[in-house]
């Protein structure tokens, strides 16, 4: 006997619009999975077309309000590629900072909604409250508790003073020690171990043959981390403040968590060593550079895994097409193997463990 | 007697870019929030909900689905709109795959733009939806505004929310105009000067306009007043009115440089006395004339 099971598409457990069609067995093993698409998409490659390309530094960001920085961050590097401009030193690490704070932020607001689906509801709430303080912090710093607006063509809107940095270190300070404590917590947590642990495996193989990248490539034992690979930015000229990644083996939704626990550590050591020794000089070159004709290929590393943007220019004042590939689009293939064969009720938690952008993949 | 509503709530995505998503969970579920002060209870299925809380631009794929799922509400409800995108589209308004806003397809009770509105917001938000709701089951009229109800909204300096404009400094050169993403900013020739608008539904509170603005004439203040009743969702707009100046020399309107930027220009003189209300043509001529006259 066999039993059809429809989840979404408003699902009040899911905080994006999804749609799966799950068949199940007796035991509710799930033994067939359809997944359907498109409740996001905004047309986005379509109307970047229509905006110019300062309009689009701020519709990028909105491709997906969790690694809001990366996509003008990676959109500015490959208008900055085109033009043939080396942004000043102080912007590069100015970028990066802004990137490995939202990296932070992104991360655990994926560990909240983990240990939600997981129901362990005190974990969930503290890794909310913890996740605060870098809301708090974006807040003062860059005016927005989501989207930072930070970049600019040719460099960084915003700039750090003592004063800044200050309140950085504070808010990063209170920060680690928490979130030491709380993986702590999460790697004691019976209730959580227990739903987690062997749950939505990847196994190396799969993971190789289908191409995830991230922490859901660094669950499964593969580091393909664009900041380490293929370093750009401050990644590239300071090799010091590159990740020491997180690697696990497991595969399972546990690996997952423990990766972004390395992540999110990781981040906060990188934003203290870039403050710490922030370059001199301006914070951008020009505030409307001249774009040509031309075309470029640019990848980073979002939190999600790697995000490659193509650009094409023709010299006018608007883009003549863009296109980008976001680390969901690979990941959610990987769906398929960690669904089947595994329980209906953990569905939703294996969803939330490859970190799904669906704004981002949809756009 | 008035009857006693327990708001249960549900939240339809219908395309957000996960900014308007995630404070929604953040105001839910983190303590400083209050959204559990309201007594809101977050419900699993459409029709238990009597508070409908919509997020996203409404694309083309989540509309039919969203008629759907209002279809399965018992009435009274009450609809809160949540971030810019929920109340006009906002920035992806412009798309092929949007078919919103969400007045499009359901009565809305309040919106609160923002882009994503701060957690305060969206709890004062919901709080005026809840006093809808109250209203609608007492089958009194919804009204037209309603009171603040949280009284501690206080924003960082830094934050940037409701743009206002300095009228002396604008010089109506459109700048903010071409680089504002979401069209929020409409600056029309009128007679004696120009109308400078910004909508604050439309409005990402990006900061692009200020940032890029060459007189510094117009900046994101730190208010975050947003959330509103249905009737107020046109009359949230920042009007600004740039006039033209009359020659004292020739009587021809012209349009006064900004005091911000001689400011720049001329740092060590009183910039009032400089600009004695007359247009560049005249000015030219009198140079002329003390020069080689
Ligand atoms: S209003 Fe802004 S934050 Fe909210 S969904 Fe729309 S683009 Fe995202
Ligand atoms: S506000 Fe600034 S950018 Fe906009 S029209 Fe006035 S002077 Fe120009
Ligand atoms: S902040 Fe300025 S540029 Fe940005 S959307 Fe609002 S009006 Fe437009």
């Amino acid at each position: 006997m066999s039993e059809k099971i429809a989840i979404g598409p408003f699902n009040p457990e899911l905080e994006e619009s999804v749609y799966f069609k799950l068949k199940a067995d007796e035991n509710r093993i799930v033994t067939d999975v359809e997944i359907i698409n498109g409740f996001i998409h905004r047309g986005m490659e379509g109307l970047v077309t229509k905006k110019n390309f300062m309009q689009n530094l701020i519709l990028t960001e909105r491709v997906c309000s969790l690694c809001s920085n990366n996509h003008p961050f990676t959109y500015a590097m490959a208008v900055e590629k085109i033009s043939g401009i080396k942004i000043p030193l102080r912007a590069e690490a100015l970028r990066v900072v802004a990137d490995e704070v939202k990296r932070v932020a992104s991360d655990m607001f994926n560990l909240a909604m983990l240990t939600h689906l997981a129901h362990t509801h005190d974990l969930m709430k503290e890794t909310m409250n913890i996740r605060e303080h870098m809301q708090d912090l974006k807040e003062v710093i860059w005016g927005n508790r989501m989207d930072m607006s930070v970049n600019i063509l040719t460099g960084t809107k915003y700039d750090l003073d003592e004063g800044k940095i200050e309140i950085i270190l504070e808010k990063l300070k209170i920060v680690e020690s928490q979130v030491r404590a709380l993986q702590e917590k999460y790697e004691n947590s019976e209730a959580f171990k227990e739903k987690t642990i062997g749950v939505g495996v990847l196994p190396k193989e799969d993971a190789l043959s289908i191409g995830v990248t991230g922490p859901v490539a660094r669950g499964s034992g593969i580091n393909n981390d664009v900041r380490v690979i293929a370093p750009y930015s401050l990644y590239a000229i300071r090799p010091e403040i590159r990740p020491n990644v997180t690697l696990r083996t497991e595969g399972d939704v546990y690996a997952r968590a423990m990766v972004r626990f390395g992540d999110i550590l990781e981040a906060i050591r990188i934003i203290k060593d870039v403050v710490a020794d922030l370059p001199e000089g301006p914070t951008y070159l020009e505030k409307r550079p001249h774009i040509p004709a031309g075309e470029a290929v640019v990848r980073t590393e979002a939190p999600r895994g790697e995000l490659i943007y193509y650009l094409k220019t023709d010299g006018s004042q608007k883009p003549e097409r863009m296109r980008w590939k976001v680390p969901t689009f690979t990941n959610w293939e990987a769906l398929k193997v960690m669904i089947l064969g595994d329980k209906v009720d953990n569905v939703t938690m294996i969803l939330n463990s490859i970190d799904p952008c669906i704004s981002c993949t949809e756009r | 007697m008035s009857k006693e509503v327990v708001p249960k709530l549900f939240r339809v995505n219908t395309g957000s870019c996960n900014g308007c998503d995630v404070e929604f969970v953040a105001t839910a579920f983190v303590d400083k929030f209050e959204l559990e002060s309201l007594g809101v209870e977050l419900v699993e299925h459409i029709n238990e909900a009597n508070v409908l809380v919509v997020t996203g631009p409404l694309t083309a794929r989540s509309e039919p689905f969203l008629k759907k799922y209002v279809a399965q509400m018992r009435k009274p409800y009450a609809v809160v709109g949540i971030g810019t995108c929920s109340v006009t589209s906002g920035i992806f308004r412009d798309s092929y795959a949007i078919e919103g806003p969400t007045d499009k397809i359901v009565d809305v009770d309040i919106n609160v733009a923002g882009c994503p509105p701060r957690p305060e917001s969206i709890a004062e938000g919901v709080a005026k939806g809840i006093k809808v709701l109250q209203q609608k089951l007492n089958g009194e009229a919804t009204p037209k505004t309603l009171d603040m109800i949280f009284s501690d909204f206080t924003a960082p300096a830094s934050f940037r929310g409701k743009i206002d404009l300095n009228e002396d400094m604008c010089t109506a050169c459109r700048t903010c105009e071409t680089v504002c993403p979401s069209g929020a900013i409409e600056i029309s020739a009128v007679e004696g000067g120009f109308i400078h608008k910004v909508w604050h539904n439309s409005c990402c509170f990006c900061g692009n306009c200020a940032y890029f603005c060459p007189t510094g004439a117009i900046f994101n203040t730190n208010s975050f007043d947003t959330a509103k009743t249905q009737d107020e969702k046109y009359s949230e707009v920042n009007v600004g009115h740039i006039n033209y100046e009359t020659c004292s020399c020739c009587g021809e309107n012209y349009m006064p440089p900004s005091r911000g930027l001689l400011g720049k220009a001329y740092v060590h003189d009183d910039v009032s006395k400089l600009n004695d209300a007359i247009c560049p043509a005249c000015r030219k001529e009198a140079n002329f004339k003390r020069m080689y006259g």
